[in-house]
């Protein structure tokens, strides 16, 4: 198998390295064509924020990496890489990746749900770039299987893995129904942004969002379908909110332990949950001396994170034993594929000597004899080149007898003469 | 039928000890691996003990209330059962193993010392009587059941707070289900105790001669009614949240253990049957 790849990813190079070789969707599609006409025969370009992969049958069975990686930084000149950055696979080794890479083993967050999705898109525009054969497209379809059953049946994907999602799951801890409780993030930032979509995702009741500028604060509440309080009067709101997160860059604490007393004195004493996920901290500490204030800062949270990531690596060994059973079933297919053109003529061969007799006998019999005759030269046909048929393929499939195969294959077609038809098939 | 109710008298224990072991290994494993299995073992383990207790009555001729064997027998039942119903109406089978685990004890209690009882009182084959008891142990083991959940909830609340995200934060349902489950199993003993104490009130003067509104057991009993209705009735007219209640509901169960225990010490309470 001449399946040949290489690969920029965090494990070989930093940030500023992969994101300068990024490849958005309309580079990807040029540098198909391009690689389509110098270096590849078909395959498959991946590029994510943390990733470029670039896999595929090189052209004239020419197995050089260099020329991948020439291409790709001729095609995006980026100072400081070298081959040192990339790594390179071939055949086996390539495919086993590729799985690996679906199954989110290979990211930099374990078990990150994304990259199968990337791939999929990846898969697509080759397609669309009439860039995959038969091979490739059964690589693709293994690899998206092996994703989808790592994360069924495994718990790779399970768990927080990043703080704003573990502040969702802590609120989840505290309330049962998630759908009648109202949010109020406090930072339109990035970090701000995430815990708003997960709450929303999560089906918050109402969410509002408070920020500095108002104008961040807008576009963050039209994109979760909030609305928005502004920044100078949000602790006089802070009773109305049974959740909430906090994520600026303010150098001080916007919430004191006198406003949570406050609030909570307007609450009755209902729960309270408050996120401080800001690095330094937004609201006072000091808050988690009352009843049912449950407060969490980012500390607390990378705790749930560390230990979801932890449960994620026990995971390993069991999406490797996936990517073993698929690797096996695949490579039992790609085996066949060499044996069953032989089959085939084969199967020809033998249908057109019976063809040629039956032609012969057909005006001096009736057509009720030959009826039979055809059917019992059928069902004799068959007969003869069901066991040859099905060893031989069972040696192909189990990939361990490739000297056994070759050797079988060799005596079928000298013996029968089918060299020379099955390059007229051909 | 006796060869019967003795074998199952045997596997009873063992059953309950099996049933707690599934919902056990779920909890600590923290995988559902016994998700539907630990709902059939229960189920069976109830069916048999329903069985074991309908056997007992048809055999000896009596409602199997008439020691404390027999009761506790009853109270392992009752439990299951609760725990049971509660699971198929919540579908939060997480907990299973802290309720379970009450009926494991009573059932080996009972398993051990239980005896043949033919001859007892008449008074005890009183039919009145069975639905009075029953009604009591039924909402005794509601109070069981609110007293685990509220345990388990202070135990959530500490973990939260103190930001502690082990077996208990990973496994335990949220605070405001565990209190929801304190909450309703409360409102299932207070109501049961209410209907056996009002069975007890209008038949009991009639039952027996030596009847006395002072008694022991008469008067601790109405003690931890009081404690559980009067909580009630805060939680429902004013804002009581998740800790108020759930402390009372532990000093209701252990009022009603000091209830249990004073009633066998003074022995001089018209109550005491065996």
């Amino acid at each position: 198998m001449n399946l040949v790849g290489i690969t920029i990813n965090h494990h070989t190079a930093n940030v500023e390295l992969r994101e300068a070789l990024h490849l958005n969707r309309d580079e990807i599609i040029e540098f198909i064509k391009t690689a389509k006409k110098s270096i590849l025969n078909e395959g498959f370009v991946l590029s994510t924020c943390n990733r470029t992969e670039i896999f595929g049958y090189p052209k004239e069975g020419k197995l050089d990496f260099n020329n991948i990686s020439d291409e790709l930084m001729k095609f995006k000149p980026v100072e400081n890489i070298t081959a040192k950055h990339f790594e390179k696979y071939f055949s086996c080794g390539a495919v086993k990746h590729i799985f690996k890479v679906a199954s989110g083993i290979d990211s930099l967050v374990i078990g990150d749900s994304q990259i199968l999705g990337q791939m999929k898109e990846s898969f697509e525009i080759a397609e669309d770039m009439n860039f995959v054969g038969s091979v490739m497209k059964r690589v693709f379809d293994t690899a998206v299987k092996v994703g989808k059953r790592s994360i069924k049946e495994t718990e790779i994907g399970e768990g927080a893995v990043s703080v704003s999602y573990a502040a969702v799951q802590v609120v989840e801890k505290i309330f049962a129904d998630i759908t009648t409780k109202n949010a109020l993030v406090i930072g339109a930032g990035e970090t701000g942004e995430l815990a708003a979509v997960h709450l929303r995702d999560k089906g918050i009741n109402s969410i509002a969002v408070t920020n500095r500028s108002l104008d961040k604060a807008e576009r963050l509440a039209e994109k979760i379908h909030g609305e928005v309080i502004p920044f100078n009067q949000f602790t006089e709101h802070l009773h109305k909110f049974d959740i909430v997160i906090s994520a600026t860059s303010s150098p001080d604490y916007l919430i004191t332990k006198n406003d949570i007393k406050i609030d909570m004195k307007k609450r009755r004493g209902a729960p309270i949950c408050l996120m401080d996920i800001a690095v330094p901290r937004d609201i006072d500490p000091s808050v988690k001396d009352i009843d049912f204030v449950f407060y969490n800062d980012i500390d607390s949270l990378k705790v749930i994170v560390d230990q979801n990531m932890k449960k994620r690596e026990g995971e390993i060994p069991k999406v490797h034993e996936i990517i073993l059973e698929e690797l096996i079933g695949f490579f039992g297919w790609y085996n066949t594929l060499e044996v069953v053109p032989t089959i085939k003529t084969l199967r020809s061969f033998f249908d057109e000597i019976s063809n040629d007799e039956l032609e012969k006998i057909k005006h001096k019999v009736t057509d009720e004899d030959f009826a039979k005759v055809e059917d019992m030269t059928k069902r004799l046909v068959g007969r003869l080149l069901h066991n040859p048929t099905i060893k031989l393929r069972e040696l192909a499939e189990t990939g361990t007898h490739t000297q056994e195969t070759i050797n079988n294959t060799l005596v079928l077609k000298e013996f029968f003469g089918l060299n020379g038809k099955i390059d007229e098939e051909q | 039928m006796l060869s019967t109710i003795h074998f199952l008298n045997i596997i009873l224990p063992f059953l309950y000890l099996f049933t707690f072991a599934a919902y056990l290994h779920d909890f600590l494993q923290e995988k559902n691996t016994f998700a539907n299995i630990k709902r059939i073992i229960l189920f069976l383990t109830l069916t048999l003990n329903c069985f074991y207790l309908i056997f007992r009555t048809i055999e000896f001729n009596h409602p199997p209330i008439t020691n404390k064997y027999e009761i506790f027998a009853l109270v392992a039942c009752t439990i299951a059962f609760s725990y049971f119903l509660l699971e198929l109406l919540t579908d939060i089978r997480g907990t299973g193993a802290f309720i379970i685990f009450f009926s494991v004890i009573f059932q080996t209690l009972s398993s051990v010392f239980i005896e043949d009882l033919i001859e007892v009182p008449e008074i005890l084959k009183n039919r009145l009587l069975g639905i009075h008891v029953i009604s009591a142990m039924l909402g005794y083991s509601g109070f069981i059941m609110s007293a685990v959940y509220g345990i388990l909830y202070l135990q959530m609340y500490r973990a939260i707070k103190k930001n502690k995200f082990g077996l208990f934060f990973n496994r335990l349902p949220s605070l405001e289900i565990l209190e929801k489950l304190n909450y309703y199993s409360l409102i299932i003993g207070f109501a049961l105790l209410t209907v056996a104490i009002t069975i007890g009130i209008i038949w009991l003067p009639d039952a027996f001669p030596d009847f006395s509104y002072s008694d022991p057991k008469l008067i601790t009993t109405g003690i931890i009614w009081l404690i559980y209705g009067s909580g009630l009735v805060y939680k429902i007219f004013s804002d009581w949240y998740g800790k108020k209640l759930i402390i009372l509901s532990l000093i209701g169960f252990a009022a009603a253990m000091f209830s249990l225990i004073l009633s066998n010490i003074l022995q001089n309470s018209f109550h005491i049957f065996n």
